[in-house]
């Protein structure tokens, strides 16, 4: 290869190009970020519309068609292009730094995973416009979703985007398997990987068995409706409508835990540095975020209590044995900030603010983990709530607490502390005005779904509620999107380390060169970074000690001369 | 949350919160809050599951006052104070608790899953030969409920030699979406008695779903459903489709009316007499004896005749053209099995002022109906049962 000695000029590109064709894993997770970010407004705003025409009984502000299209466009926009994706995008900006790494294995394909995204979203909202988006709730359970009973071309296009995005999502989860497996710094054996990137490694899996199901099922679903496949069809003979809800959920569900584990996966990380400790009980997290993926494959069908097509008890029985786990690390979680010094920023406030959350939608699913009790609560506000304290409570709380502690990182410059703090106490009280009253709702019988509710059955106030809390959230939004729109013109400059965080994304730049790191600090625990600060300390310590022998010895010495001497 | 609690100014601002909250449910007298208990139990299966719920939501509280209790200690109690560089202890974990708070959880969800495993033996426990069966069928977007005799399928009450010995509760959603003067079906049930629900959908899925029994079942079609409860408090209870089924799932709503023995015998007596005079419209919900009825006015001698269709939730045209002033003929023929069709007309279109409303029957049968003669003008026709069902007639 004797012609790659003369390199050939490097051509000016301006920087809009250099972002749609970059393959630098950093840039591809800051866009990531920016296009979740975005899809999270759409989604947000789909949540208000349905929220607004909650407010009060009757129908006020859109018909029963709009609304389900609403509803429907909320749950598939959040699920599948901001929670999934924006967790996506910190596994792509931070893996390869935390393992030393230069890139991704595949840095051209992390690249198509990224594109696929921005095109399948746009392909889902461009229902609206074309008669109608999807409207069979984003379960789209069959015979509704078939070609009788949803005609429009909304239906179709959603399954075609969301084949786009299983498609992303089977190309990202190799990648980062290979980028683990493959591509870690010398000494950064798998047990001192930051928990991060363990819960990057067991989301992977998860999505390598789970996707594919998916993709299938919508492929047969697609069939169904456009060629007269009878795969779920139950007008043909041969059509079974139960068959779509296994292999929904046999995806859906660990999709769940696709959308958790990696925000428990910052969560492990913010908590340990603001409490300067390490994480309490690391194998044990390990073994906890294992045993969730494990489970996450046994427990699909108690979506489906209510269909009398299940075998209860095994499911039943694996549901409530996946709280141990997830037990076991809200307890490893705390101790790690017993007898630690908290430092309450705002990344850490949010982190505090999953655990709190989070511990509610844990409660809350166990109920549903109760055959009997499920039989009263399935598809009512309760499930709302569950899956809001869960996805909101949780996803979304870490993935703000990711991004207050590693935008320093990413941009060089601070976000600003006191916006933040307003942003997160308007969250956090939002986030419990709405989904808070959907608990009592739920367990009085208000279904979910449902455009309108009779004005009798005593549920006017709480859905008020519900709707002011919404657009509390929506405020509280402002103050953060402000931040970080002023931040990255003109924050505070960051350093490289300014959390004094021990993993090795803090041993290189913010934000970082193209190629990650000058030089990677000893990794001998999984804090590297902790540890070769340290050393200075512990070096400075061990000399003074032997400083100190030294003088002791002398003084020793010395006396034990006069003695000897005034013995004489 | 604790960590607010630190600063004074924040502190403020909490509690301004906590006033205006205050001032906004004082401002609503009458503010209703429903508590995290689910409704009275009005059957002995739902008293079942109560029981069972309370023992699951004492253990949750517990949990919760323990986590948030704990959470709430570390936050307020190990804070780093300013210009305190030492590092805590470095303690990195305790194989001792990870297996204690590994094994009481366990043990914890092992006992729930017990204790669920026995209550749901209990409500689904089956008995021979239940006193009453109700068929019900479920259909975007309403409900029917069957009453047959002992000696006859509730399948069968279609038949010619059945007529007049079932009947037949047919739901319609409200007009327009507006409940305002809208009374949902009623299944009547009689107190202190095995009823027995065979459940079927024909379209997709639904789900019966009762607050008041603490109980929901999915009804799939291929996949009819059997329940059981015995009602033992007298009553009215709402109920509602829970599963998504398409434009108007918020409109499935019903009522269940549990009563005395003698009330509901007297119920089913009057049900099953015919209504002395045909009604023009079907605005109640109840539409007793339905099956049997004839068409809506007898206009003999009318000859125009016109052919309609109903299969798939569709008609099969959406114009239609009759002359003025004329009395005329509709043959609508309901092709779609077990689904209730009708044609009502109304002015100007589809939502506007009823003009005549035929019989709601079930298919697949096909009857005439005879309509008095229209003004010339403009007119929508739409299927009671489902209003996305609609075309324009113009009379001429």
């Amino acid at each position: 290869m004797a012609t790659t000695a003369l390199r050939p000029a490097i051509a000016q590109r301006s920087r809009l190009y250099d972002w749609l064709t970059t393959t630098d894993h950093k840039k591809i997770g800051i866009l990531y970020f920016f296009n979740s970010l975005l899809l999270f407004l759409v989604g947000g705003t789909l949540a208000l519309a349905v929220r607004t025409e909650l407010a009060q009984p009757g129908l006020q502000v859109m018909n029963e068609s709009t609304y389900n299209q609403m509803f429907t466009m909320h749950a598939s926009v959040m699920i599948f292009w901001v929670v999934i994706p924006f967790l996506a995008g910190f596994g792509n900006y931070l893996t390869p730094l935390m393992i030393g790494a230069p890139d991704m294995a595949f840095p051209r394909i992390n690249a198509l995973s990224f594109w696929l995204l921005p095109l399948s979203a746009l392909i889902a909202i461009l229902g609206f416009p074309l008669g109608g988006a999807a409207a069979n709730g984003w379960t789209s359970y069959s015979p509704l979703a078939q070609e009788k009973y949803a005609s429009g071309l909304g239906t179709d296009l959603w399954i075609i985007a969301l084949l786009l995005v299983g498609t992303s999502s089977i190309l990202g989860a190799i990648n980062f398997l290979v980028t683990i497996f493959k591509m870690r710094a010398p000494g950064m054996t798998l047990f001192r990987m930051p928990i991060f990137v363990w819960t990057i490694l067991v989301t992977s899996v998860l999505v390598l068995m789970g996707t594919p199901v998916l993709t299938a099922a919508l492929m047969m679903l697609y069939i169904d409706r456009n060629f007269g496949g009878a795969f779920f069809n139950t007008a043909l003979e041969g059509g079974n409508a139960i068959l779509w809800q296994n292999v929904f959920w046999f995806y859906s569900h660990p999709a769940v835990y696709i959308m958790i584990l990696p925000a428990m996966g910052i969560v492990s990380e913010v908590i340990p540095t603001f409490s300067r400790k390490p994480l309490f009980g690391y194998k044990a997290f390990v073994f906890a975020t294992a045993a969730i993926g494990a489970l996450g494959f046994s427990v699909w069908a108690h979506h489906m209590f209510t269909t009398g097509s299940v075998y209860l008890p095994f499911f039943s029985l694996m549901t409530f044995l996946i709280a141990v786990p997830t037990g076991v690390k809200m307890f490893n979680w705390v101790a790690t900030m017993f007898k630690g010094k908290l430092s309450i920023t705002t990344s850490m406030a949010f982190a505090i603010g999953f655990l709190a959350m989070f511990l509610i939608g844990g409660i809350n699913g166990a109920f549903l983990a109760s055959v009997p009790v499920d039989y009263h609560v399935h598809a009512t506000y309760w499930i709302v709530a569950h899956i809001h304290y869960v996805l909101f409570g949780g996803s979304v709380m870490g993935v703000f607490a990711g991004i207050y502690y590693w935008f320093p990182k990413m941009f060089g410059r601070m976000l600003d502390e006191t916006l933040g703090k307003i942003h997160f106490i308007g969250i956090f009280i939002g986030m419990n005005l709405t989904f808070f009253p959907m608990h009592l709702l739920g367990t009085d019988g208000m279904t979910r779904r449902i455009a309108d509710y009779s004005a009798t059955a005593g549920w006017n106030d709480l859905n008020m509620v519900a709707t002011i809390g919404g657009f509390t959230i929506a405020v509280a939004m402002l103050p953060f999107l402000w931040n970080v729109f002023s931040s990255l013109r003109s924050g505070h400059p960051a350093g490289d380390n300014p959390w004094e965080g021990s993993t090795l994304e803090w041993a290189t730049t913010s934000p970082p060169p193209a190629w990650n790191f000058d030089r990677l600090p000893p990794i001998r625990s999984e804090r590297p970074v902790f540890d070769q600060r340290q050393a200075a300390t512990i070096a400075a310590a061990a000399a003074a000690a032997a400083t100190r022998a030294v003088a002791a010895a002398a003084t020793t010495a010395v006396a034990e001369t006069a003695q000897a001497t005034a013995g004489h | 949350m604790a960590f607010t609690r630190k600063r004074p100014q924040r502190r403020a601002a909490i509690l301004l919160l906590l006033a205006a909250a205050a001032v906004l449910v004082s401002g609503c007298t009458d503010f209703d809050v429903r508590t995290a208990f689910p409704p009275d139990a009005a059957t002995t299966q739902g008293q079942a599951t109560r029981n069972l719920y309370d023992i699951v939501f004492l253990i949750g509280i517990a949990v919760f006052v323990l986590v948030e209790g704990l959470i709430l200690f570390a936050v307020l109690r190990y804070r780093r104070r300013k210009g305190d560089d030492e590092l805590p202890p470095q303690i990195h974990g305790n194989n001792k608790l990870e297996i204690i708070w590994t094994a009481i959880p366990i043990a914890i969800v092992l006992a729930l899953f017990v204790l669920s495993w026995q209550t749901l033996n209990t409500i689904d426990a089956r008995k021979q030969d239940p006193p009453v069966r109700i068929g019900v069928v479920a259909y975007q977007w309403q409900w029917q409920f069957v009453y047959a005799p002992p000696d006859v399928r509730w399948e069968d009450c279609g038949a010619p030699q059945n007529k007049g010995t079932c009947v037949t509760v047919i739901g319609l959603p409200p007009p327009g979406g507006d409940r305002t003067n809208w009374t949902p079906p009623q299944m009547h049930v009689p107190v202190g008695e095995t009823v027995e629900l065979q459940m079927h959908s024909n379209d997709v899925i639904h789900s019966f779903y009762v607050p008041a029994f603490l109980y929901q079942r999915d009804i799939t079609p291929r996949k009819d459903q059997v329940i059981q409860f015995l009602a033992d408090h007298e009553g009215t209870y709402r109920g509602q489709c829970t599963q998504f089924c398409g434009l108007l799932h918020q409109a499935m709503e019903f009522e269940v009316v549990v009563e005395s023995r003698d009330a509901f015998n007297g119920w089913l007596q009057t049900a099953l007499t015919p209504p002395p005079a045909p009604t023009p419209a079907p605005s109640a919900s109840t539409q007793p004896g339905a099956s049997q009825q004839p068409g809506a006015s007898q206009q003999p001698g009318a000859t125009v005749q016109l052919t309609l269709t109903a299969s798939g939730i569709a008609f099969d045209t959406d114009s239609l053209e009759v002359p003025a002033d004329t009395p005329f003929q509709i043959v609508f023929a309901n092709n779609d099995a077990g689904i209730p069709h009708n044609v009502a007309i109304h002015k100007d279109s589809p939502t506007g002022e009823l003009v005549w409303s035929g019989d709601i029957f079930n298919g697949v049968e096909t009857r005439t109906y005879d309509v008095p003669a229209l003004p010339a003008g403009i007119y929508g026709f739409v299927c009671v049962v489902h209003p996305n069902m609609t075309g324009t007639l113009t009379a001429k």
